[in-house]
């Protein structure tokens, strides 16, 4: 087991030339760096500006690839077509203005009306006596004891200051304290300069402007700033995915005091279930994913099942998911999938009870692989348990009869080779657990391989069984992810000894480890139990990642 | 780490200020909430809307947290709160460090938030508020005394001094820890010391409290530990250093090394750092400051007399009701004057006789104890006065200390241990927490492992720490 020289047992080392554990030969998902998708958001406004977002974007450039005479044509009705009612609804009340619909709805505009009116007041002219007036107010919508200690509230409000989204609390109870955020920013606003966060206590205020929407983050959890700051870009790009960048702009040029809760009605549970993801899942803050732990015949074979039986044309990426675990991937030769493309997709079926029920068709943006437009998902689970989940997106909306029968063929070779079955019981044996690993005083670890955007981490054992300690590592893992992606300060080890344990977190070129011991674990022993740890996934790599990127 | 940018705008005072919002609570009277704004040439609507935007963020935070606000990060400007008193808030607001940057052809300013630490900031501000209760008092007991006009004026007299001397873009973990030097000496010496200190009081009533240091570094004090701490930051980073001057300079006509005035008195090296500067000029009082201490009493006034032989001082806090004659000074310095030169003599020699240290070591530290105040540094070449360039580790590394005191501080347990490795420049960083003392390590050296750095640091610890036991 122990193979390396002393001394390089000794050194928390790895041989830059053999690529790291779980490293492909091509690639599955595009690499990502950790908070690489908020590079942009942090360093201020003005690349963020002239980032290509829309015109030709990656979704027309395969209909035009595969269309050459009707493709702008087509891409147009397409997007018109799609959202085609919502827009009509946005007609109306753009003539009638917001006082017509059902009862409750107008008492909602009225009060829409005042916050309008208020905040309006604030952002013309910000003074010191227009935000004391709006604070006055505050005191009668403060909510409960119970909704003022939740650990991490989240806020969407349009740049108008009109509530969008609440994770607690009905919004429309929330006008106030939202009309008073977007104070805030608007006064920071015009002194030139933007509102990053608030510290009080063990409270963390974090706030995102984005073009239209402003997130607000409040949290008095193990969570640091920039950490949450990348949340409220998950929770920006999970409302980019139901309606598009596009739509989104369209909708607020036209009508800058526009009700985004109007079109966002039923996707409030994606944003809920996307921030309870983030709450355990170590993927988004690893910005990867994890895959079910397989024998790589059996990927392979469902991998060649895919290809063969779903090869058709316009058909971008074809997605098998287990329980939140990546199975195969299988892409158009050219595209790659974005990790936290990944990630909301993932989050679309782990919040869908409905496509349990049937085979369904849906409308899905990728804000990475096109902000600009909708692909179209084929999804259904596979086995009658509803565990096994297959996802075929394309460009072209009126596949569904022939995506439909392509799952057909793909099921039946899936059983011909007994994959279904392998599937099963991957998932009903756990993943793996930490004893496997065989390190004593090792307690748990995540490692993700850089190149292919994917981790491995052991099942939660002993002590970390209860929802406290649970909570408790991740907000270890946090701490060590955070000071050592510091954004001025990177670290490459970080050592720490706490109370209740000992951390280790190493960065090379290729991977990132983070590992939990003991408390009492000496440096020697921590150092030698990594290098044990990296040969042990060295062997195990084949199961645990997905080492080939099958393309269509 | 940020090499690439050298061009850096340093941390700078944006503004100041300190308000209470019961002064002004209707609309139109937003001014009288203003106590003291800086810099003071600041159009009114400037200054009442910079209030009303912390005092919409002291509500704002509120809603949420029963711990009041402690800072807004902005892209451009960090600003640190503090609620010294019930009502009353300070408020300092810094820039953030900018460089320019090129991207796509077109050049754009970059900002460096990360370059500013609240932990250090917050210690600035606090430390402001010290400084001015420990010349001014409490604004309580100003209040109790006065009116609200009076604390203004005592506000802009006090804070348009103190803000020029303030040097934020020097600011780091000493500022956070605002510690004590020592001076070490063997047991006889010191209770020469204390025993002088002790017939001094005896003899002269009017001496409440009193304080021995040796250059920059405290001997003995009769004061709580909180009043000594902000003292000895007057002492070290204001008064001493403009006596020197005064001094090197030969300002004071009377600097003669001798003092052979009062009749019997024989020869010594004794004079009055505040005081009279001569004892010939009985008309001449000199410039006594009087300070607040809450050693016995809260907000007890006290004259503080310097008195100062060779290197060694002796601070005395003498009642302030006290209207101190001349003949005092007199007395005093026949008494201090032929002791304070011996004994200072004796520690000048006890002093040259240690080794001088040995070649530049490989680390670098900086050492705290929580409990007496006890402060060591060896990366910053003089701790007190601050000069630029003193600093013998990168400003990045002093951060990643800040960083790590700052994760210590906020930790529920007292034992810690941290060992970072940067990922450029070969530096690792060791940070250790155990029974109040807290010390940090620099280290640079390539191809290190961590092993080994554990070995350098136990070696360390064992040579410079003996006494003390740290958790390996």
């Amino acid at each position: 087991m122990d193979g390396g020289g002393s001394d390089r047992s000794q050194t928390p080392s790895y041989d830059s030339d053999v690529p790291e554990p779980g490293a492909g030969g091509t690639v599955i998902l595009a690499p990502t760096d950790s908070y690489a998708d908020l590079t942009q958001g942090w360093q201020g406004s003005l690349h963020e500006i002239r980032r290509p977002r829309h015109s030709s974007g990656t979704i027309s450039e395969i209909t035009n690839r595969s269309k050459p005479e009707l493709a702008g044509e087509k891409q147009e009705r397409e997007k018109d077509g799609e959202l085609k009612d919502k827009l009509n609804e946005l007609q109306v009340t753009d003539d009638e203005d917001l006082s017509l619909t059902s009862s409750d709805e107008t008492t909602a505009s009225k009060e829409d009306e005042k916050e309008g009116g208020q905040t309006a007041a604030v952002s013309s002219g910000p003074s010191a006596s227009g935000l004391t007036v709006i604070e006055s107010d505050s005191e009668e919508n403060v909510q409960t004891e119970a909704w003022r200690s939740q650990r991490k509230h989240i806020f969407v409000l349009s740049e108008a200051g009109k509530p969008i989204y609440s994770r607690y609390g009905k919004e429309d109870k929330l006008v106030t304290i939202m009309g008073v955020m977007q104070a805030l920013v608007s006064f920071l606003q015009d002194g030139n300069d933007s509102l990053r966060c608030l510290v009080a206590g063990k409270h963390k205020f974090v706030f995102l402007n984005r073009e239209n929407l402003n997130l607000v983050a409040v949290a008095k959890t193990e969570d640091s700033y920039h950490q949450l700051l990348f949340q409220l870009t998950y929770v920006y790009n999970q409302i980019i995915s139901v309606l598009t960048y596009t739509q989104l702009n369209k909708i607020f040029k036209q009508r800058r005091n526009y009700d985004l809760r109007r079109l966002l009605t039923g996707s409030e549970k994606f944003i809920d279930n996307l921030l309870h993801l983030m709450d355990h899942e170590p993927s988004f803050l690893l910005g990867a994913v994890r895959c079910l732990p397989l024998p790589s015949s059996t990927r392979e074979n469902i991998a060649q099942s895919i290809v063969q039986n779903a090869n058709v044309k316009d058909l971008v990426f074809a997605i098998l998911l287990a329980n939140n675990q990546l199975i195969t991937l299988v892409r158009m030769k050219k595209y790659f999938l974005h990790p936290s493309d990944l990630h909301l997709i993932i989050n679309l079926v782990n919040a869908s009870e409905s496509f349990k029920a049937a085979e369904s068709w849906t409308p899905i943006c990728l804000p990475k692989f096109d902000a600009s437009g909708f692909l179209h998902a084929y999804v259904s689970y596979l086995d009658p348990g509803c565990q096994t989940c297959l996802l075929l997106l394309t460009v072209d909306r009126d596949m569904f009869f022939t995506l439909s029968e392509c799952r057909q063929k793909i099921v039946d070779r899936l059983n011909r080779y007994n994959c279904l079955t392998a599937i099963t019981e991957a998932l009903a044996r756990t993943s793996y657990s930490i004893s496997q690993v065989g390190i004593a005083d090792l307690r748990h670890f995540m490692y993700k391989s850089k190149s292919t955007a994917q981790y491995t981490s052991p099942e939660l054992d002993a002590p970390y069984t209860t929802k406290e300690e649970q909570e408790r590592l991740f907000g270890l893992y946090l701490y060590l992810h955070h000071r050592i992606h510091s954004s001025a300060r990177p670290l490459k080890i970080l050592f720490h000894v706490g109370a209740n344990e000992t951390l280790l977190g190493w960065m090379t070129s290729g991977f990132e480890l983070y590992t939990v011991f003991g408390p009492l674990v000496t440096k020697t022993q921590a150092i030698t139990s990594i290098n044990k740890l990296l040969k042990w996934i060295k062997r195990e790599e084949d199961r645990l990642f997905i080492l080939n990127a099958p393309t269509f | 780490m940020t090499g690439k940018s050298p061009e850096k705008t340093p941390v700078s005072l944006v503004n100041f200020f300190v308000f209470n919002s019961e002064y002004g609570p209707r609309e139109g009277e937003e001014e009288k909430k203003i106590l003291y704004y800086y810099p003071p040439n600041t159009e009114l609507d400037k200054k009442i809307k910079d209030v009303g935007l912390c005092e919409a963020i002291i509500k704002f935070t509120e809603t949420f947290s029963d711990n009041p606000c402690e800072a807004m990060h902005a892209q451009k400007t960090r600003q640190v709160f503090h609620q010294p008193e019930k009502d009353f808030w300070m408020v300092l607001t810094v820039s953030i460090p900018s460089s320019e940057k090129e991207k796509d052809g077109q050049s754009y300013m970059e900002f460096h938030e990360d370059d500013v630490q609240d932990s250090v900031f917050d210690a600035v501000l606090k430390q402001a508020y010290r400084m001015f209760k420990l010349f001014m008092g409490s604004f309580q007991h100003i209040l109790e005394k006065g009116t609200a006009q009076n604390l203004k004026q005592r506000l802009d007299h006090f804070f348009s001094r103190y803000l020029q001397t303030l040097k934020l873009n020097q600011s780091d973990i000493l500022d956070v820890y605002c510690g004590i030097h020592f001076l070490p000496l063997d047991k006889n010496t010191y209770l020469k010391i204390q025993c002088l200190i002790n017939l001094l009081e005896a003899t002269f009533l009017q001496v409440k409290y009193t304080a021995f240091l040796y250059n920059d570094q405290l001997v003995w004090s009769g004061l709580e530990q909180d009043d000594m701490r902000y003292m000895y930051k007057y002492l070290t980073t204001s008064l001493f250093p403009a006596y020197m001057e005064q001094e090197l300079q030969g300002g004071s006509p009377y600097s003669s090394s001798t003092n052979v005035t009062g009749g019997p008195s024989t020869s010594h090296y004794g004079k009055f750092v505040t005081g009279p500067p001569s004892l010939t000029e009985p008309q001449n009082f000199g410039k006594i400051p009087r300070i607040f201490v809450n050693t016995g009493r809260p907000d007890e006034e006290c004259h503080l007399l310097v008195y100062r032989a060779l290197s060694a001082t002796v601070c005395m806090l003498i009642e302030g009701s006290f209207q101190i004659p001349f003949d005092f000074f007199k007395s005093l310095d026949s008494f201090l004057g032929p002791q304070l030169s011996s004994l200072a003599s004796d520690i000048g020699e006890q002093y040259a006789r240690r080794p001088p240290s040995t070649a530049e070591p490989l680390f670098k530290y900086v050492y705290f104890n929580y409990m007496n105040l006890a402060q060591k540094t060896t990366i910053h070449a003089d701790s007190n006065k601050k000069t630029a360039g003193s600093v013998s580790v990168p400003p990045d590394i002093m951060r990643l200390i800040g960083d790590i005191n700052a994760d210590i501080s906020r930790s529920s347990n007292d034992d810690n241990e941290t060992i970072a490795r940067t990922q450029t420049g070969d530096y690792w960083v060791v940070g250790k927490k155990s029974d109040q003392r807290e010390f940090y390590v620099v280290i640079n050296q390539k191809n290190a492992n961590l092993i080994e750095i554990n070995e350098e640091v136990k070696k360390l610890c064992t040579s410079h720490f003996s006494n003390i036991f740290f958790l390996d």
